[in-house]
């Protein structure tokens, strides 16, 4: 069958053209071409930079390039969009966890994703940071492997981007996994982290994070890049599988499916929690650790508290 | 075709998100039936007919190659 003369139910074109559509679009209800979802997509992301004012002139922005479809779709946007922010510069960081089996093919990716963008590319692992790879690390403990992966990542990530001189830290967190932060700190009762999540979350003690790709759906984004044959065909992350995030996704995913709109429905939520809570009403005032002098909200980080509870 | 009998009826190739190949009879259905077939959430996935990414209203058939890619790898 010939692409475009065999769509039911709509249109047999792009709402916005003659070509054949790739996409249906929800919100509102569209379809768009190939050229009209890359502008789409790439025009979304620059409203998220400038309505929440996350790139200013001269910053340097590190990108936690993973090399997997979220962090290419980020560098990608972020080095077509560059040059509308004078004398801001990209950095890319990926971070080596040491995952037999599934980190190899996305460092290969990153790398050659950050010689076809022309970036600087740095990589750090955490057998530099930890002492180990993490599958050795995770003996005994592969339930806990998202949290222990995320504290160290954020860890190196934060090091690395201090090291490169950056001024933000920017991260392919999408609509989806927002929404799925969301119902997750709401499921475990965590009030404090769900308004500790929003990308405008920084101190002076850290370097800022920024989410330029949170209003946009995962299935937009990875559309985005098949089109431009630039989709990351790798191998899921091993663990995932015992991640509360795994069950949370499936649920959400089914529930919007059946109701479109209930992931910015529940970002919204959040928005009016943080307004009405506030963010410094529920958090911790900052201290740092007494072993490795890290900014902190305890005695000790939590990637000393990692350590000594692995003995590293 | 010419009132001739089609002795091989067309089949689609369905490429399955772990590459794994399933053949099914090459009648004309949309995407998001073959989906609910095969019992794939549509917002897991993206899908491409010969190639080209198509929504899931889009109809598929005859000798038509369907792949499916999941698109969410975690990490």
């Amino acid at each position: 069958m010939g692409q475009g003369d065999t769509v039911t139910g709509g249109a047999g074109r792009c709402t916005c053209c003659a070509e054949p559509p790739v996409i249906r679009l929800k919100e509102p209800d569209r379809y768009l071409c190939a050229a009209h979802l890359i502008a789409e997509v790439e025009e979304r992301a620059a409203r998220t930079i400038r309505e929440r004012g996350l790139v200013r002139p001269h910053d340097r922005i590190a990108v936690a390039l993973s090399g997997g479809k979220d962090s290419t779709a980020l560098l990608v946007i972020l080095s077509r969009l560059l040059p509308a922010w004078e004398d801001a510069s990209l950095v890319a960081i990926t971070v080596d966890e040491g995952i037999a089996g599934y980190r190899e093919d996305t460092i290969r990716a990153a790398q050659e994703l950050t010689r076809k963008t022309g970036t600087e590319h740095v990589c750090v692992s955490f057998k530099d940071l930890a002492g180990d790879v993490l599958d050795a690390l995770l003996v005994g403990r592969e339930t806990q492997a998202c949290s222990v992966c995320g504290i160290l990542r954020r860890k190196a990530l934060s090091a690395a981007s201090h090291k490169a001189g950056a001024t933000k830290i920017a991260t392919g967190h999408n609509l989806d996994d927002e929404a799925q932060s969301v119902l997750m700190n709401t499921l475990r009762g965590d009030l404090s982290r769900l308004v500790r999540t929003s990308d405008a979350d920084s101190s002076d003690c850290f370097i800022p994070r920024i989410k330029p790709l949170a209003d946009i759906p995962e299935k937009e984004i990875a559309a985005y890049l098949f089109v431009q044959d630039m989709f990351p065909f790798l191998p899921e992350c091993p663990y995932t599988r015992h991640a509360l995030r795994a069950e949370v996704r499936s649920m959400l995913s089914a529930i919007e499916q059946k109701q479109p709109g209930t992931m910015r429905n529940l970002m919204n939520s959040k928005r009016v929690i943080e307004k009405q809570v506030g963010r410094r009403a529920l958090s911790e005032p900052l201290r740092r650790c007494r072993q490795c002098g890290d900014p902190c909200s305890g005695e000790l980080c939590q990637v000393c508290m990692l350590r000594q509870s692995l003995g590293k | 075709m010419n009132g001739q009998t089609q002795l091989f009826p067309a089949l689609m190739n369905i490429i399955h998100p772990d590459s794994t190949i399933q053949t099914m009879a090459g009648d004309p259905v949309s995407i998001a039936r073959i989906l609910d077939q095969l019992g794939i959430s549509p917002d897991g996935v993206i899908v491409s007919r010969n190639g080209k990414l198509v929504p899931e209203d889009a109809v598929a058939g005859g000798d038509d190659e369907i792949r499916i890619i999941r698109i969410a790898h975690g990490g």
